[in-house]
């Protein structure tokens, strides 16, 4: 059966092959070549670009990108996993509307959407205009191009990512587990904390990565939202393939975020692995 | 989602092959420019298809760095391309550009003597300045009752919060090394050093960086003053009259988007009658006007209008010219200013 169907494949594996294997192996041979003077890209091997990123300069820039990254993360769960909640406790015909809902900015362009949020917060925008009009304030309040504004186009972006897995996993969850503990007396509170959130945590998990990975790399937001004050490392890379010209060195920081990336993943799946396994000893 | 994929190869599929037959078609009369959006009046180049029966195909890209990354990937379709005067030295020395046969080009003396050989092109044998420009400050008056005369007036601890920088390394740093009286390209790391640390100190009362919206931010009045380019400034003061300009005592960067040929072009001849046509005057009053930067073409000057003419962002004054500098290529001590723009950005 396995082999009859195996030519089903081979359109993936040569898309893959062209445009992500071929691609990737370049990046990698880039990565150790040197940069000419005039920007060029020289063919003589060097381990230059990754001892460059030595530099602790570029370790504080992964680390403070790695921090916004985390606390995005941190704060799409703590709005997600409610609403996630709310939208597998509703009828059928009124969750379809809800995820319909949570999906529907994916319909316009990333962009498009930073600069509506530019639109609302700037100092002539809807919340500064409405609040100057009320007379409750008389000065408008500086909401864009700070590491809040960031945090919020962030969070607004990647939250679906966090939605959606969560609410797969909160659907398949068995009630009759709940109603057992119920009945043995457990607390609500106490139902969810050793019964719901437990048998979601895949959910949770995948949601995490997701929108984890995804923030890694992001720099439209800090660029648009923050005012390009920030140097994360989405930045940084970006860079190094225009301004700078250096694209061996922009090569090899992708390497080690691409690592980072891989890393985090590999960490997911053997949480899964455990997951399913203690999923098994339960049943 | 395969399915997308498969329609996308197809497509991908046909575009190649259809990129092959144009290719074979080379006797055709044919012109392919590769430049930046709005660059010229489309009326201008309609006039040119009609007079010499020639097709103008026209790309564009939105920054020299693109372009530059399509060519050394090998484009070679394109026959008249707009780099901006660093990337012409850049390029002159990777050997990306023709010389230009300048028996096909007798207008070329039309172009204002300033402009005949600029530092980035010493031998003039490569590009020809289309159009320019000189970063300098814009302020809004309407928040700034002081006299703006200097860089350092961006540092007044009373505009903190409000002050905007172009979103490049090579201007802003270039305006901190003008403001500490050094070449914005210079090539002494004790130099770049001094000038990364004063503009950390400027930094911290900068709202943002940005090239591709500071218009509006001005227009806004989001900040009130900051580094602006002058074609950039003469589009803000129509929107915004509070909006004024100044080239800072100390001096600023001139900037020039050039007219050049890419090495392999295979209609060169065409691109250098292109190049001859808009160097007619009265074509080239019609183009700029159109287009609003500033036209370096000397014998167009009489025939354009009053209000053009008095536009100070777009005519600057000579004394105010006298006091420009190119941006020149760094050469191996770039991805040192890179290194500091990173510096700046991250706060450290």
């Amino acid at each position: 059966m396995l082999s009859r169907t195996r030519w089903l494949s081979v359109p993936a594996l040569l898309w893959l092959a062209f445009f992500f294997l071929i691609p990737l192996l370049l990046v990698i041979a880039l990565s150790f070549l040197e940069r000419g003077t005039y920007g060029q890209v020289v063919y003589a091997f060097t381990l230059n670009n990754y001892s460059r990123i030595a530099d602790p300069l570029y370790g504080e820039v992964l680390l403070e990108t790695l921090a916004v990254s985390l606390l995005t993360t941190f704060l799409t769960l703590l709005i997600g996993y409610p609403l996630a909640y709310h939208i597998a406790r509703l009828e059928r015909g009124w969750q379809h509307t809800w995820l319909l809902l949570v999906m529907m900015p994916f319909w316009i362009n990333f962009l498009v959407r930073s600069y509506a949020w530019v639109v609302i917060l700037r100092s002539q925008g809807v919340i500064n205009t409405l609040l100057l009009s009320l007379g409750l304030i008389d000065q408008p309040l500086s909401l864009l191009y700070n590491s809040a504004a960031v945090l919020l186009g962030m969070v607004y972006a990647l939250l679906p990512f966090m939605v959606l897995p969560v609410y797969v996993s909160l659907e398949q969850l068995d009630r009759r587990k709940l109603e057992a503990a119920y009945d043995l007396g457990a607390s609500p509170w106490r139902a969810f904390w050793h019964i719901t959130l437990p048998l979601t945590k895949s959910g949770v998990v995948t949601g995490s990565i997701l929108v984890f990975v995804s923030s890694i790399g992001m720099f439209v937001v800090p660029d648009v939202m923050g005012g390009a004050k920030s140097a994360l490392i989405g930045n940084v890379i970006q860079n190094q393939f225009l301004s700078a010209r250096d694209w061996p060195f922009g090569s090899a920081l992708s390497i080690v975020l691409m690592l980072l990336s891989v890393m985090l993943i590999f960490l997911y799946f053997r949480a899964i692995r455990v997951q399913e396994r203690e999923g098994r000893e339960e049943r | 989602m395969k399915k997308i994929h498969l329609i996308l190869s197809l497509l991908l599929a046909v575009g190649l092959a259809l990129g092959a037959a144009g290719c074979s078609q080379e006797e055709e009369k044919v012109l392919n420019i590769y430049s930046w959006a709005d660059n010229f009046d489309p009326d201008v180049i309609k006039g040119f298809e009609e007079k010499f029966g020639v097709k103008v195909n026209y790309d564009v890209f939105s920054s020299n760095e693109e372009m530059l990354a399509k060519l050394q990937a090998g484009a070679t379709d394109y026959d008249l391309i707009q780099p901006s005067d660093y990337m012409v030295s850049t390029m002159i020395k990777l050997g990306l550009l023709e010389e230009l046969n300048k028996a096909n080009i007798p207008n070329l003396n039309n172009i204002v003597s300033t402009f005949q050989t600029p530092a980035f092109d010493p031998e003039k044998k490569y590009s020809i300045v289309y159009t320019w420009g000189v970063t300098g400050i814009a302020y809004n008056k309407k928040f700034i009752k002081e006299e703006i005369t200097s860089w350092s007036d961006l540092w007044n601890p009373k505009y903190k919060g409000r002050v905007i920088l172009l979103n490049d390394p090579r201007e802003v740093l270039g305006m901190a090394l003008i403001k500490n009286g050094f070449s914005n390209s210079t090539k002494d790391k004790g130099q770049l050093e001094k000038a990364a640390a004063d503009l950390k100190t400027l930094v911290p009362g900068v709202i943002a960086f940005d090239t591709d919206n500071i218009k509006q931010k001005m227009i806004a009045e989001e900040a009130w003053i900051g580094t602006v380019w002058s074609g950039d400034a003469a589009f803000i003061h129509a929107e915004n009259p509070d909006v004024e300009y100044v080239v800072p005592k100390e001096g600023g960067t001139i900037w020039a988007d050039t007219l050049a040929i890419p090495k392999g072009a295979k209609h060169k001849e065409w691109a250098e009658k292109f190049i001859n046509y808009l160097l007619e005057p009265e074509i080239s009053v019609k183009n700029y006007e159109s287009i609003g930067y500033s036209n370096p073409n000397e014998k167009a000057y009489p025939l354009h209008s009053e209000e053009y003419r008095a536009n100070k962002m777009i005519f600057l004054d000579k004394k105010d010219l006298d006091r420009t500098e190119w941006l020149t290529d760094v050469g191996d001590l770039l991805p040192e200013y890179d290194r500091y723009w990173t510096e700046l950005k991250s706060g450290r």
